[in-house]
């Protein structure tokens, strides 16, 4: 074919390559940093049940529907169900994960403001699903 | 030569992309937390942005090319595959 110039298409090529690397880094690097944790992230267990949550710290203190941490410091919560699935969810802090029977699935995150906060189920899980709460207390 | 020239380019560029990406990440001190809400909406913004920008240009391409290379206009010429009874 001559006259005709395949250069659009390879810069078309091109750029849409580019751009799909650009996505494809930007959401792998966001990912790494928010699902993995520092090494001297605080572990907390949370077990769900019908209809609340149960809180462990490290040092094994418990805390029913109320959980207690402190502003500036890293947590990681190992979450799991005692019955069906639950999902732990502190919204004002983006805080999401599903809690499976039979698995421990982890999430962390670090406060950095002090106050009182909601947390809730996020999975319907039966009749007082829309009661499950629990309230979230970062100490300054 | 230029194709190589710019397959190289390419390839380049998608080399460079990510190790950018992680060594502007490897900065964060270590009492500096990510804060999960700025990344995760920072990320949706981008995306956002980049989502509406190509569909507009794709959209926008396509529109001009059934406008332009529509039967009924003037300017509109018969390749050689549609006949000669134009």
């Amino acid at each position: 074919m001559s006259g005709h110039s395949n250069w659009p298409e390879w810069i078309y090529v091109g750029v849409v390559i580019v751009l799909l690397a650009y996505v494809g880094a930007e959401a792998w690097n966001v990912e790494r940093l928010v699902d993995r944790a520092p090494a001297e992230a605080e572990v907390i267990k949370v077990i769900g049940q019908q209809w609340f949550w149960t809180f462990e710290h490290a040092d094994g203190t418990k805390e029913v529907g109320e959980l207690h941490i402190k502003k500036g410091h890293a947590y990681k919560f190992e979450i799991t169900t005692k019955d069906v699935n639950h999902a732990f969810n502190i919204h004002d802090y983006v805080v999401l994960q599903d809690a499976v029977a039979g698995r421990i699935n982890e999430v962390w995150f670090a406060p950095d403001k002090a106050g009182e906060f909601p947390i809730q189920c996020r999975e319907y899980c039966g009749l007082l699903h829309y009661n499950m709460r629990g309230t979230l207390i970062v100490e300054e | 030569m230029d194709k190589t020239i710019a397959l190289m380019a390419v390839l380049t560029i998608l080399v460079v992309l990510p190790t950018i990406q992680l060594v502007f990440a490897a900065g964060t001190d270590a009492h500096e937390y990510v804060n999960r809400k700025v990344e995760i909406w920072n990320l949706f913004f981008k995306m956002m942005t980049i989502a509406f920008t190509v569909g507009a240009v794709v959209s926008g391409t396509l529109i001009w090319l059934v406008w332009r290379f529509r039967e009924s206009n003037p300017n509109a010429k018969p390749t050689k595959y549609e006949g000669t009874d134009w």
